[in-house]
């Protein structure tokens, strides 16, 4: 800096100066790396994700399971209490 | 609209890869600014780095409101990670200065990485609030609305800085 120069002077002649400033090479591509690592999910998200989808299919088997079991219950009642009217009648 | 406003609106619409030209249309001008508050180039990366993830979670989740431009919302997370760099993290080694854009001329290379230098031992002193605010008026050439925008204060408050700022130059001047 020269005597003569006043702030003002010092700071627009800096500024020219600093004017070819550019990022490094690579930068860009770097940026985007930690953009997708960004975007991707972590572990937990992910299976989180995928469990969710399986959530109504599992809630629909469950459905199923029980009216199934209910069945089953019914018809095995029914086997029971044919089976103890044979004795009674024998 | 132009190039940055129809990338922004490419991202909100789910098209990631369209961030990419946000980063190539303001990488520059970014890093440049970053390096003139951080005072070297390496850290004004890692700032402007960060700025872009942070800039890219606001976008994907909605919270960009477009109530300021793309390219002041941007400013304002760069002089914002700037600052707060400039008062927490100790000034790192330039080594990896030295990864250089091959199309650069080494001269003009040279002399910027001298002026940054100079720049950066003669704003050393001021609070990092006050050097972003005089970096972005003195260099930058932005008006006092336009810097309070992007600092988040008052004119009010920018002009008292930039009044301090400068009082402390010249201080610092008729003592050396």
């Amino acid at each position: 800096m020269n005597e003569q120069e006043d702030i003002e002077q010092r700071l627009s002649r800096l500024a020219g100066a600093t004017e070819a400033l550019r990022p490094s090479a690579g930068f860009s591509a770097r940026v985007m790396l930690a953009i997708e690592a960004e975007a991707a999910p972590s572990f937990l998200e992910a299976t989180w994700f995928s469990a969710r989808r399986l959530v109504p299919v599992a809630a629909i088997a469950a459905a199923l399971a029980v009216v199934w079991a209910v069945q089953v219950d019914g018809s095995v009642d029914d086997a029971l209490a044919s089976s103890y009217a044979a004795v009674e009648l024998e | 609209m132009d190039i940055l406003e129809k990338a922004v609106d490419r991202v909100l619409s789910g098209d990631r890869s369209a961030f990419q030209q946000i980063v190539d249309a303001t990488s520059q001008k970014l890093v440049r600014l970053g390096a003139r508050i951080m005072g070297n180039q390496a850290d004004a990366e890692d700032v402007v780095q960060e700025a872009y993830v942070k800039a890219y979670r606001a976008l994907t989740a909605g919270e960009f409101d477009r109530r300021s431009s793309t390219n002041t919302w941007l400013y304002r997370i760069v002089v914002n990670g700037a600052i707060d760099a400039k008062r927490s993290r100790k000034r790192r080694a330039e080594a990896s200065d030295e990864q250089v854009d091959p199309g650069w001329d080494g001269a003009a290379r040279a002399e910027a990485r001298l002026a940054l230098s100079e720049l950066d031992e003669w704003l050393e002193a001021l609070p990092p609030d006050q050097r972003a605010a005089l970096v972005l008026q003195s260099t930058e050439g932005l008006n006092n609305a336009e810097i309070a925008q992007i600092m988040g204060v008052s004119e009010g408050a920018v002009e008292q800085r930039l009044v301090r700022a400068r009082a402390a130059l010249r201080q610092k001047r008729e003592q050396s």
